[in-house]
């Protein structure tokens, strides 16, 4: 049986095999990749992509385990692409994710897979949208994508999903101002954490001063409006919550079209991203391996040239 | 010249002398920073006792601050408490141990329970097939407990049971078991350890999260203080910190901290201090730095009792800390291990001179196995041989004057109090253990011992250092785990036939009721347990309101790595590392994991953090993992290796099923799995035999072991 026959059915080790080709960094393997994608992309699945990102600390592994639990009760097929921030200095690195997802990860109808972030700062990692391809392949009825939000990624990773969501902590209203324009443009949902113990009228508080600045914020043009919802993944309220309103917005997006735009807009996006990222690297290899540039450079700095007739001449070279 | 130029002349001599001899311009040069960062002088004179924060030196034993011990007359009048502790399998094995112990004049018993019995599960619990009789003896009923202390007068016999996790089960069916005896709660004497907030930094035998596991340690303050007068409520525990790897500030600190938590639940009941205060007590580690083992015990005694007289106490008693000690098990070698005898030696010798009211000492083969008749009789002998041939007792404190142990009690005093304070602006420990704190900490400082072992900046004779080339062999005892399982499933379904369903029913649902009443709930205990209901269903009854605890788990990075900047093993290991994420297109991956009810981390934690270090990815598993999961988690992850850490003997059980899963999963596999922790020589050829590619016992260099293990990779993947 071919690898793509394994993934749709659904065979465990065939579908680890197959994340692990597409998140390779070897040139043989990256050709695979791609005939086992554009394979993977004539038989889709049905599944509903839904982002988690938030802060370090805010408690995403653990509302995952808590969210992750209440729909595998209902019988749905999860698989979770997590992507762990803690690689160290010497390019090792410890994926602790699962360590906070002890009940979800013996579950069957689960599959766990964390993948080191590199030098992408915690963002999307490369391959997590070829993972994600494949879980769908392979017919899991939700996949999450777990990022640690940092800036820039953010818009890489809301592209990666259907539905993109911020969970945060109760407190973190007050940096509402600062992230404003940033990651909430991107969400669709914000989910408010750790509304239990001491921490509930807080929690609560911050959810009502999310809602309250929603109003600022015009539903964008990509989906229904955002909602703020107030969970506790300690003691498992506000998930029903969660999945309705998932579920909603999914079924609004569908009605109006929204849906298949933003997945259009997305592909549109990484074919972008993907050139982008091609040139970039053809772009620092050539530099780093061609020492006519130091001098062509240096050439500049005695005024033997001028610095745009010198650019002209550089980017001749490496985009021959 | 006065008194005073002269002896500057004298001290200013010295040094002209020391640089002399040393052929150094500054003696600073030898200073050495220990563990806990505190600088240690090669001299200490009069001028250090100035501005000493904490220790009054002209202080006496038996009265505030109690530094130099808690009895004015200490062993000159009675020697300390010879208490050896031992779990057996079996209630039966453990009572013939108890009643020979006895004849042979021992007053006090121990108990240790195995893990299913501290996490409160019952022996036929699926999830933990592996575990059973494991490190202890299994309790699954009142009638467990009958034969534990079967023609035993409890009346008579103080027992110390180690529980934390099970406290309530566990206490409840020790009652019925004395009322059925016909001895009244009144007359139960002992201690039980109830400590649960170390639980939380190490060892992890808990069952409920931080709150409710608090009220229940605070139930049974009240309960034991208002009916059980000549009971321990607590034994706020240490040990387990310094075996995890914490330095001696950390251990003090925390476990102080941790006696302030408790304190304060008990007050939250309404309790007066000086009723249940001369009730608690201490439970240290005693490792190999001599003389900061014997400071740190003047300093706990110091410090608590600034402490409790902070929180009002009046008594003269509940100022007094009471401690018993053990010597450090994590001290124990795997090699050369007759040397484990001579540092249990030295270990107990500290013990003494720093006060302890009592000591186990541990015996040579605790390294690889629970002791043998033997092994047990030369690690008691050591205890006997300080008391009667040494002259050890004769007098009181008899370091007590000494320039450098005073100021070291004072230093240590002083670095531990800071800790305690930044506990408290945390808000306490409870809140300190749920954000995790603690047990960074102590993984830190586990990792950094581990880092000057293997880097060679410490020596350990027979390990790194003057290696033994004809290496003993010793016998170990063996347990059969699948026979205990068996009885116990046995006697449980016994029991469970002749029991009132019905009365069982109603008292199990009293109790979950009583839960979310908030009420004390060791009554309640006691009459389910009365009626023979399980220790698993007990615990279940409280879960429903409670909730079982699944620790988060934090993991340091850099620490180890730090220590080997020069290092070529560590730079070559690192550059295969490199070479095969290169060659393969992704780092070498490996899981790290723990299987069963075994919640002692620090090895695994270690692990982890230096193979990152070294470069490879790796995946932290869960605490409690059945091998099933495990084998989940290595496919969907699609790692090169598992390294499964094992310290409480169940590896015969889980190795071979972890292996059959992953075959289940994928029948191709080339997941290496290799083994690390506590395992007997006479088992390495049945997991060789098993599919097993490495094996690396305690004191293994991680170095070497990375080593190894790339190459199995390498080889495999090729």
């Amino acid at each position: 049986m071919s690898l793509v026959d394994k993934i749709l059915k659904g065979e465990r080790a065939a579908i680890a095999k197959a994340i692990t080709l597409v998140e390779s960094s070897r040139e043989n393997d990256k050709q695979e990749s791609k005939e086992l994608i554009s394979k993977l992309i004539l038989n889709p699945g049905h599944s509903v992509r839904v982002g988690f990102s938030g802060s370090p600390g805010v408690g995403k592994s653990t509302f995952i385990e808590s969210f992750g639990s209440y729909l595998v009760k209902k019988s749905f097929k999860l698989g979770i692409l997590a992507i762990d921030p803690s690689s160290q200095l010497t390019g090792g690195s410890i994926l602790g994710d699962k360590t906070r997802m002890s009940e979800i990860s013996k579950n069957e109808n689960t599959f766990i897979r964390s993948t080191p972030s590199r030098g992408s700062l915690g963002g999307v990692s490369f391959g997590t949208r070829e993972a994600a391809i494949i879980l769908d392949s392979a017919g899991y009825d939700f996949i999450f994508i777990e990022t640690v939000g940092v800036g820039q990624s953010e818009i890489m990773a809301a592209n990666l999903v259907d539905i993109f969501s911020l969970i945060v902590g109760p407190g973190s209203g007050d940096e509402l101002q600062g992230i404003k324009k940033g990651i909430t443009e991107y969400a669709d949902i914000f989910i408010v954490n750790k509304a239990d113990g001491d921490l509930k009228l807080q929690a609560s508080k911050t959810a009502a001063d999310y809602q309250s600045s929603l109003h600022y914020l015009s539903a964008s043009e990509t989906s229904a409006s955002k909602k703020v919802m107030l969970v506790s993944s300690l003691e498992q309220t506000g998930m029903d919550d969660v999945t309705t309103t998932i579920q909603e917005i999914i079924s609004i997006n569908k009605k109006s079209g929204i849906f298949e735009k933003r997945r259009s807009d997305q592909l549109a996006y990484w074919i972008k991203e993907e050139v982008r990222n091609h040139i970039q690297q053809k772009v620092e290899t050539g530099i780093r391996e061609n020492d006519q540039f130091e001098e062509m450079i240096n050439s500049v700095l005695t005024g033997k040239e001028t610095m745009h007739n010198t650019i002209d001449l550089i980017l001749k070279k490496l985009m021959k | 010249m006065t008194k005073n130029d002269k002896e500057q002349e004298n001290l200013s001599n010295w040094k002209k002398s020391f640089e002399k001899e040393t052929k150094k311009s500054d003696a600073e040069d030898f200073y050495f920073s220990t563990d806990e960062e505190i600088d240690i002088k090669p001299l200490y004179t009069k001028e250090d006792l100035n501005n000493l924060s904490f220790v009054e030196p002209n202080s006496l034993p038996g009265s505030s601050p109690f530094t130099r011990g808690p009895k004015a007359s200490m062993y000159t009048n009675r020697p300390w408490t010879i208490r050896q502790y031992a779990g057996f399998s079996t209630a039966e094995e453990s009572n013939t141990f108890y009643k020979k112990n006895l004849e042979s004049g021992q007053k006090g018993l121990s108990v240790a329970f195995d893990l299913p019995t501290h996490r409160g599960y019952d022996s036929d619990d699926e999830l933990v097939k592996g575990d059973v009789g494991k490190a202890g003896v299994a309790i699954d009923t009142v009638e467990d407990m009958k034969i534990l202390f079967k023609d035993i007068p409890l009346d008579q016999m103080s027992v110390s049971m180690t529980m934390n996790g099970a406290v309530l089960p566990i206490l409840a069916s020790f009652i019925v078991a004395g009322e059925e005896q016909h001895v009244g709660r009144e007359l139960l004497s002992g201690t039980i350890q109830n400590d649960i907030l170390k639980e939380f930094m190490v060892r992890n035998t808990y069952i409920y999260p931080p709150e409710p596991s608090m009220k229940i340690v605070a139930d049974i303050i009240e309960f034991t203080s208002r009916e059980m007068p000549k009971f321990n409520s607590i034994s706020i525990s240490g040990y387990h910190m310094q075996e995890a790897g914490a330095d001696n500030v950390l251990e003090l600190a925390y476990t102080l901290a941790d006696g302030i938590e408790y304190v304060r639940a008990a007050l939250s009941k309404g309790l007066d201090i000086d009723e249940f205060a001369p009730r608690l007590s201490f439970f240290f580690a005693i490792g190999t730095d001599f003389f900061m083992e014997i400071a740190k015990l003047r300093a706990a005694r110091t410090l608590w009792s600034k402490i409790m007289k902070d929180f009002g106490a009046k008594k003269e008693k509940s100022l007094i800390l009471r401690t018993h000690c053990q010597t450090s098990g994590v001290s124990l070698t795997e090699k050369d291990p007759y040397n484990n005898i001579v540092r249990t030696s030295y270990e107990a010798l500290s013990a003494i001179l720093g006060g302890t009211q009592s000591l186990h000492t541990n015996s040579f083969d605790e390294a690889i196995a629970l002791p043998t008749d033997e092994s047990a009789r030369i690690a008691r002998n050591t205890q006997l041989i300080l008391q009667n041939e040494t002259g050890v007792t004769k007098t009181v404190d008899p370091l007590a004057g000494s320039f450098f142990i005073e100021k070291l009690t004072d230093e240590i005093s002083k670095k531990s109090w800071d800790l305690i304070e930044e506990i408290e602006s945390l808000g306490g420990m409870t809140k300190a253990v749920k954000a995790g704190i603690p047990k960074l900490k102590i993984e830190e400082s586990a990792t950094k011992k581990q880092a000057k072992v293997d880097s060679g900046d410490r020596v350990v004779v027979g390990v790194n250092k003057f290696k033994n080339p004809k290496e003993p062999k010793i016998d170990v005892r063996v347990i059969d785990n699948d026979k205990v399982r068996e009885d116990q499933i046995n006697k449980i379904n016994k029991v469970k036939s002749i029991r009132d369903e019905n009365l069982v029913n109603e008292s199990l649902l009293k109790l979950t009721n009583a839960a979310k009443e908030n009420k004390n709930l060791l009554e309640f205990t006691i009459e389910a347990m009365k009626h023979r209901a399980t220790v698993g269903e007990a615990s279940k009854a409280l879960e429903e309101v409670f909730g079982r605890h699944f620790a988060t788990s934090l993991s340091v990075s850099g620490v180890y790595g730090k220590h080997f900047d020069k290092n070529e093993d560590f730079k070559n290991v690192s550059k295969k590392i490199d070479s095969f994420g290169k060659k393969h297109g992704r780092r070498p991956r490996v899981l790290v994991v723990k299987m069963g009810q075994d919640g002692h981390d620090r090895g695994a934690k270690i692990v982890a953090t230096s193979f990152a270090d070294l470069g490879f990815d790796v995946d932290m598993g869960p605490l409690f993992q059945t091998p099933k999961d495990v084998a989940k988690d290595a496919i969907e992850n699609d790692v090169h290796a598992i390294g499964v850490s094992t310290l409480a003997a169940g590896h015969k059980t889980l190795i071979p099923e972890l292996i059959d899963n992953l075959k289940n999963i994928d029948p191709k596999s080339k997941i290496i799995v290799f083994v690390g922790g506590i395992i007997p020589e006479q088992d390495y050829e049945f997991l060789y035999n098993n599919n097993i590619s490495a094996i690396f016992g305690p004191g293994s260099n991680i170095i070497e072991s990375a080593e190894k293990v790339i190459e199995l990779i390498i080889k495999k993947n090729n």
